[in-house]
């Protein structure tokens, strides 16, 4: 990994993290987008033609991938428009299965309760509309922060900054630096 | 891909130089080889040094020696090549061309160390030839000659020695005794088996004499006796009654004379008195001088300081050897004088010169002699001289030389109609910055303003058999200009033209009458001074004329012809009348048929696209015979008639041959084959010349007619050793144009652009480029360009010299040494002024070169320079033994306020002997200020190596130090290491970058393609050549291809095969490329060799670039020996194939004149791949017609589509 010699602790510090990688996988069944195999290899289930991976590592290398990254979105996105459009129709079931008893009966013996239910309905509707439209804003929010974080963090890799094990950021050995360099344990992303 | 290689223009160092008769009788021609290629000069009468041929030999020429059987009127050339093979050469005046008379073998090709061809000598009597490798063999040839008067060679006899390393041979002058060859020779046979090395430094030199025994026919070692181990060359001293015979050699400090049974004769070699006393002196090249009754040498030292050295004796006794300064001059390769009173010098480094001899050094200048040597216990008493200005010789004529390009860029920096090709040349002192454009130089004579915008000019002679021109008529809008041309040039009254009116020609009729035609008629204007005017009928105008010595045809507006003819009294007389579809747009007579008094054609060019051809025969009635359709008006037409010739001054063969040219609307140059008995058209190439229409004039140049063509630049036409040449000329835009003789300029040029009226000539006619040269400093090490501002970042550095302050003060203090005891004015010596009368110019470092200092120090500058306005604008001579390597312009991302700034890297203390060692390596960082003019010091970082190469790279420097390659980022007191790799083999000499990839050349691993990722800020490298290549160029070609060329003198393409580079590219992850491994630490991917080619000489730059206004890319390369050539990559298989079968048949019939087989040559390193050799294909035209049309019909082609072929290519390139 490191050009520079064998002693580094960072090769060490990658290992632990890889192992941690590598435990957080087999406990965290619960999330879908992968199966492993009974030979030990990692099935993807997001993307389409679901490849198989030979280790955990490659699998989140895969995942952190360009292709990877835009089928989770898409399946994001088709969860959710499923989910809209249940519930619609739940609504308009619930709604239809009301209405041929109004329409048969008579409108005018029970307004209010008419009124009321309309009303639900409606402020139902809007609800599930407004959850939407929520959810969509801040999902684009996210990722035009997180590109920018991306972007500062690349250049900050550039000029020669690592991460620890905690995430933190330390000063490559073999990388010089100005007096007045940016910090970024300072200055977050 | 397929490239077509060509020589632009060809090597002009010399490496050596020999002198002979070989055109025979009394002149004396010497004849150069440039490495490939064999030069025959000759000074003419004005003293200007012609070149009368030059052939590529595609073989390194190694040793030359000129002989003569004794009886015969004429000298052979003895050739000693890397062929293996000992070559004899006869030059042929009927052809213009060497003829090989044997071609012996006698080892393998290639230059080794045992197989001869580095050394040869030849007995003074011409009666037999030794060749020697540097070690062990030798061989012997007896030359002979049969019944027939013709050559004969012996079978070789040899020499050898084992464990023998030859130094110099020369044969002895013994007159007609048996042949002796004495040889510089050192045994090493001991100092190879004593481990202790003691043994090594005992060894001793030894001089041999070898004797040929004629009539045993065997060689044998006669003589041997230990010399100086300083001993490096020797000169044969005249004998057999002219002199004492014997040797001189040159050793480190002494000349000395040697001869059996003669005790030595020694003298030492005066020194400079500014030379540090550990510098020895050595003498580098010789000449010799006999005449009747006395002979000389002239010796040239390492410093280029000239002696002339006589022998005194009596019989075959020598009692004294004089050693006399002559005269300075940059040090030369070889030497020769002339018995017209030349001196050839054929420079190292530099322009070659001819000296006219003044004296031959009987002034009282310092001399030292074997007399007055004086042994003290230190040594030998040395003798002490002060370099002066040339006091023996004259400089009359330089040629120009480009050896060594060290840098070279393709640019158009001037914004000119084609690029320019800037160049960094020479050494030390005489180096220069050479912009090179291509085009004829022309020499401009006057230059004169007049009265209004001409439209026209033309001269006349007052009789036909006048030598000069006795006037000159220039036309205007509305008024004719008359002038007469003698000692000075001015207006005339009394001439009888017209001159209220425009003119549209004038001319000489007959014998000596004159015509001007004007819009409204012809004047015609005889001898004895009566006028004879014809009148246009009605209102028609005359719009177009055209005219030989005795007819002349008019156009007049509406199309209408007419034809007049001269009759027996000297009459104009009407003959004809033709009426033509449209106006006529230009007509043009055929030239005179050898012994016929008319043009049998004329050609009229019409504003509907069509050029016809009418016959003028009188029973005809001007009959159109042939019509030819072009794609634009034609503007002007000329015929051009090329004279049948068998070799001869042109070097071709080709029958006689009539081209009609004519200049179209759109800028086209079209060129047709007339058939000169029916008139038809055939055979059509077309040109593009530039923006405006060509206009067409004949001209004479070298006493033959050539064409001028005016378009937005001039170009010029003409036949040169068989081609037919179109070449640009160095010159503005030109109007109009006519011939020019006067007595004092025989071929010249006078010429309108708007208001002035321009006289000049042609120069250095052959030649591609024209230069402009500006000196520099030091030797120029590398140059970038600072495209804002159009200037140049030159970096120069020597080793071994004074900086300029030291050499200032050294000046001033040597000045004051001598300078006050003999005049006392110091004062103006201070200022670079005269020193009294005994120097009467100052000393130029350019002749003197710069005093030596400790070999380990270094000089070194970084000049900024405007081409255009040839002017430093800034020149910083780094301080502290420091010297620049490397140069690159860098714009550091995020550090905006700085904008672009020059990165340098130096070393400092950098030493190769014994053992490459550096106290450290820098790189500097300037900022431009003063508008780009002038450079600040930023800040200074220090390395542990020398960077020998610098890039910039997405917004930071990338630098090669040493090994290792690094990426930096600006920082306040230096630059700030960011990221290294260190697994590369050897020392990196070129960075290239594109988007992110980076292609690192290795001094001695060829290239290696890296990838910098960001988000790990680790740089990979990926893919590695198989070839050990010694890089000594490199350029990037595109993503995956890269060109370098090696120090044996190959060009080779190295590319990534395409799925490789596809896979690098789609690797999302990055994961293979950074845990992929290679086999044996190489990369894990290796580019291929896609393309191969042995130039025969080290490479030193290389660049992608076209030479022509929208032509395509080609690459162009420089070379050391000076030449620059290019590689065009061919667009059509067919042209493939046929230029590969021209090649293929070339080798076969024309197999290389040193004895090289052509495929081996260029197949010497690696076997040549996909290049076709030009320069052979080229030679074609020089073959015997019937060989010519023996391949053409192979190819089933004719000889002159093969010409047409090979124009076309050439055309494409330049």
């Amino acid at each position: 990994m490191s050009v520079y010699g064998g002693d580094s602790w960072g090769r060490e510090a990658q290992q632990r993290k890889r192992r941690v990688d590598d435990l957080l996988s087999s406990s965290s069944n619960a999330s879908s987008s992968f199966k492993k195999l009974s030979s030990g290899k990692f099935v993807c289930l997001v993307c389409p033609h679901n490849p198989v991976l030979d280790s955990s590592l490659m699998l989140s290398v895969h995942n952190k991938g360009s292709r990877h990254v835009a089928a989770q979105a898409k399946q994001k996105e088709n969860e959710l428009r499923r989910q809209q459009e249940l519930n619609k129709r739940i609504v308009l079931s619930s709604k239809t299965k009301i209405q041929p008893k109004t329409t048969s009966s008579n409108n005018h013996v029970k307004p209010l309760v008419e009124q009321t239910r309309t009303t639900i309905l409606e402020l139902q509707s809007t609800k599930f509309t407004l959850n939407a439209k929520d959810a969509a804003s801040n999902d684009s929010h996210s990722s035009i922060s997180s590109r920018e974080r991306r972007q500062k963090e690349l250049k900050f890799i550039a000029a020669g900054w690592k991460r620890d094990c905690h995430g933190k950021w330390f000063r490559d050995e073999n990388v010089e630096f100005d007096s007045g360099e940016e910090d970024p344990n300072v200055c977050p992303l | 891909m397929f490239l077509y290689s060509l020589t632009l223009h060809r090597a002009t160092g010399v490496v050596c130089a020999s002198i002979g008769s070989f055109v025979g009788g009394k002149s004396q021609e010497i004849v150069v080889a440039r490495g490939k290629s064999l030069d025959l000069l000759r000074p003419d009468e004005s003293g200007k040094v012609v070149t009368l041929h030059s052939v590529e030999v595609f073989g390194a020429i190694r040793s030359l020696v000129p002989f003569r059987l004794t009886g015969s009127q004429k000298d052979y050339l003895a050739v000693g090549s890397d062929s293996g093979r000992l070559v004899i050469l006869e030059y042929s005046k009927e052809r213009n061309c060497f003829d090989k008379v044997h071609q012996e073998t006698f080892g393998k090709s290639g230059c080794r160390r045992i197989v001869p061809g580095q050394f040869l000598a030849v007995d003074p009597k011409g009666r037999a030839l030794m060749v020697a490798a540097c070690e062990k063999q030798k061989l012997v040839y007896v030359l002979n000659r049969d019944a027939t008067a013709r050559l004969t060679i012996s079978s070789p006899l040899e020499a050898h020695k084992s464990y023998t390393i030859t130094y110099s041979i020369t044969g002895v002058d013994c007159g007609f005794d048996n042949p002796i060859f004495a040889a510089i020779e050192l045994d090493y046979s001991e100092a190879d088996r004593d481990p202790t090395g003691q043994a090594a430094a005992e060894a001793q030199k030894h001089l041999t004499f070898y004797e040929l025994d004629l009539g045993l026919n065997h060689v044998s070692r006669k003589w041997s006796e230990p010399i100086d181990n300083g001993a490096n060359l020797l000169v044969s001293v005249p004998g057999g009654g002219d002199g004492p015979s014997g040797v001189l050699v040159c050793a480190e400090n002494f000349i000395i004379y040697r001869n059996q049974d003669h005790p030595e004769v020694r003298a030492v070699i005066p020194r400079r008195t500014d030379l540090p006393e550990e510098r020895g002196v050595l003498i580098v090249s010789a000449a010799t001088h006999r005449q009747k009754s006395m002979f000389f040498f002239l010796l040239q030292t390492e410093y280029g300081d000239v002696f002339k050295v006589t022998l005194e004796h009596e019989g075959d006794r020598v009692s004294e050897l004089k050693i006399k300064y002559f005269d300075t001059f940059p040090v030369t390769s070889a030497m020769c004088v002339l018995k017209a009173g030349y001196l050839f010098a054929a420079s190292e480094f530099g322009n070659h010169a001819l000296y006219q001899f003044r004296a031959i050094g009987d002034g009282d200048d310092v001399e030292s002699s074997s007399a007055n040597l004086m042994e003290t216990e230190e040594g030998f008493q040395p003798v002490f001289f002060q370099p002066r200005g040339l006091r023996n010789l004259a400089l009359i004529d330089q040629i120009e030389s480009l050896m060594p390009v060290m840098d070279m860029r393709v640019m158009n920096l001037f914004d000119e109609e084609t690029p320019q090709i800037f160049t960094l040349c020479g050494r030390g002192p005489r180096s220069s910055v050479r912009i090179l454009r291509p085009g004829l130089a022309i020499n401009e004579m006057a230059v004169s303003q007049l009265p209004g915008a001409a439209s026209a000019v033309w001269t006349v002679k007052k009789n036909v058999n006048d030598e000069f021109d006795a006037y000159m008529v220039v036309s205007f809008q509305n008024a004719t200009l008359v002038l007469s041309i003698g000692e000075t040039v001015e207006e005339v009254s009394d001439s009888k033209f017209l001159d209220t009116t425009p003119s549209l020609a004038v001319a000489l009729l007959g014998e000596d009458s004159l015509m001007q035609v004007h819009p409204n008629g012809i004047r015609h204007i005889r001898e004895d001074g009566r006028v004879n005017e014809w009148r246009t009928p009605g209102k028609k105008t005359i719009v177009k004329v055209g005219s030989n010595q005795f007819q002349v045809v008019i156009a007049l507006s509406g199309g209408e012809l007419i034809y007049f003819d001269m009759d027996m009294m000297g009459q104009l007389m009407e003959a004809d009348k033709n009426e033509m579809p449209g106006d006529v747009a230009c007509l043009a007579f055929a030239p005179i048929p050898e012994g016929r008094r008319r043009s049998r054609f004329l050609a009229v060019g019409s504003y509907d696209n069509t050029i016809r051809i009418l016959s003028l025969d009188p029973d005809d009635g001007m009959q159109v015979l042939s019509v030819q359709s072009v794609s634009s008006p034609p503007e002007s037409l000329l015929f051009l008639e090329v004279k049948a010739s068998t070799g001869g001054e042109d070097g071709a063969d080709h029958p006689a041959s009539l081209f009609l040219n004519a200049g179209l609307q759109n800028g086209v140059l079209f060129r047709t084959v007339v058939d000169m008995v029916t008139g038809q058209l055939s055979d059509t190439r077309s040109r593009f010349l530039g923006l405006r229409a060509p206009k067409l004039f004949s001209c004479m140049v070298r006493g033959r007619q050539a064409m001028l063509c005016l378009s937005s630049r001039p170009w010029l036409g003409y036949i040169h050793q068989g081609h037919f040449l179109l070449t640009p000329l160095s010159y503005e835009t030109l109007e109009y144009a006519a011939s020019f003789s006067s007595d004092q300029c025989a071929e010249g040029i006078v010429a309108v652009a708007k208001d002035q009226l321009r006289v000049f000539t042609i120069e250095r006619l052959g030649e591609t480029f024209n230069e402009t040269a500006i000196p520099l400093r030091y030797t120029p090490r590398r140059f970038v360009v600072l495209p804002k501002r159009k200037h140049l970042a030159i970096i120069e550095s020597d080793k071994g010299a004074f900086t300029a302050e030291e050499r200032e003060a050294l000046r001033k203090e040597c000045m004051e040494a001598n300078g006050v005891g003999e005049n006392g004015n110091t004062g103006a010596m201070d200022n670079g002024g005269e020193d009294g009368e005994e120097r009467d110019e100052p000393m130029t470092d350019e002749q003197f070169g710069y005093p030596k200092a400790e070999s380990d120090k270094w000089v070194s500058c970084i000049r900024i320079l405007d081409p255009k306005s040839r002017e430093t604008t800034c020149l910083l001579e780094l301080q502290d033994n420091e010297a620049a390597f490397s140069v690159c312009t860098v714009n550091f991302h995020d550090k905006d306020n700085h904008g672009m700034l020059l990165a340098v890297g130096t070393g400092k203390g950098l030493t190769f002997f014994p053992k490459r060692t550096v106290e450290a390596g820098f790189i500097h960082i300037y900022k431009f200020v003063d508008e780009g003019r002038s450079l600040e010091l930023l800040h200074k970082t220090q390395v542990d190596d020398v960077p020998l190469a610098l890039c910039q790279f997405q917004g930071r420097l990338l630098a090669g130090i040493g090994s290792v390659l690094r990426l930096y980022d600006l920082g306040k007191k230096k630059l700030l290491r960011k990221c290294e790799n260190k697994l590369f083999p050897r020392t990196i000499v070129s960075i290239h970058t594109y988007r992110d990839r980076i292609y690192i050349g290795d001094i001695q691993e060829s290239f290696h393609y890296c990838k910098y990722r960001r988000d790990e800020n680790q740089l990979y490298i990926f893919a590695d050549d198989t070839v050990p290549r010694w890089l000594t160029a490199a350029h990037h070609i595109d993503f995956d291809t890269m060109a370098g060329a090696d120090k044996f003198g190959n060009i080779y393409f190295a590319r990534l095969p395409q799925d490789t580079s596809d896979e690098i590219e789609e690797d999302p992850t990055g994961g293979r490329i950074k845990w992929e491994q290679g086999k044996l630490n190489g990369a894990p991917n290796k580019v291929e060799e896609i393309v191969q080619f042995h130039v025969g000489d080290v490479v030193s730059c290389l660049q992608k670039a076209s030479l022509i206004p929208g032509g395509g890319d080609s690459i162009i390369f420089g070379t050391v020996m000076g030449s620059l050539g290019a590689l065009l990559a061919f667009t059509s298989r067919e042209d493939v194939d046929f230029f590969s079968h021209l090649e293929m048949h070339m080798r076969q019939e024309h197999p290389p004149l040193c004895g090289r087989d052509h495929m081996a040559f260029r197949s010497a390193f690696f076997p040549v791949k996909d290049v076709i050799d030009g320069d052979l294909c080229e030679q074609f035209p020089t073959l015997p017609l019937d060989m010519q049309r023996k391949i053409a019909d192979e190819l089933d082609r004719t000889p002159s589509e093969i010409l047409k072929k090979l124009e076309d290519i050439r055309n494409k390139i330049i």
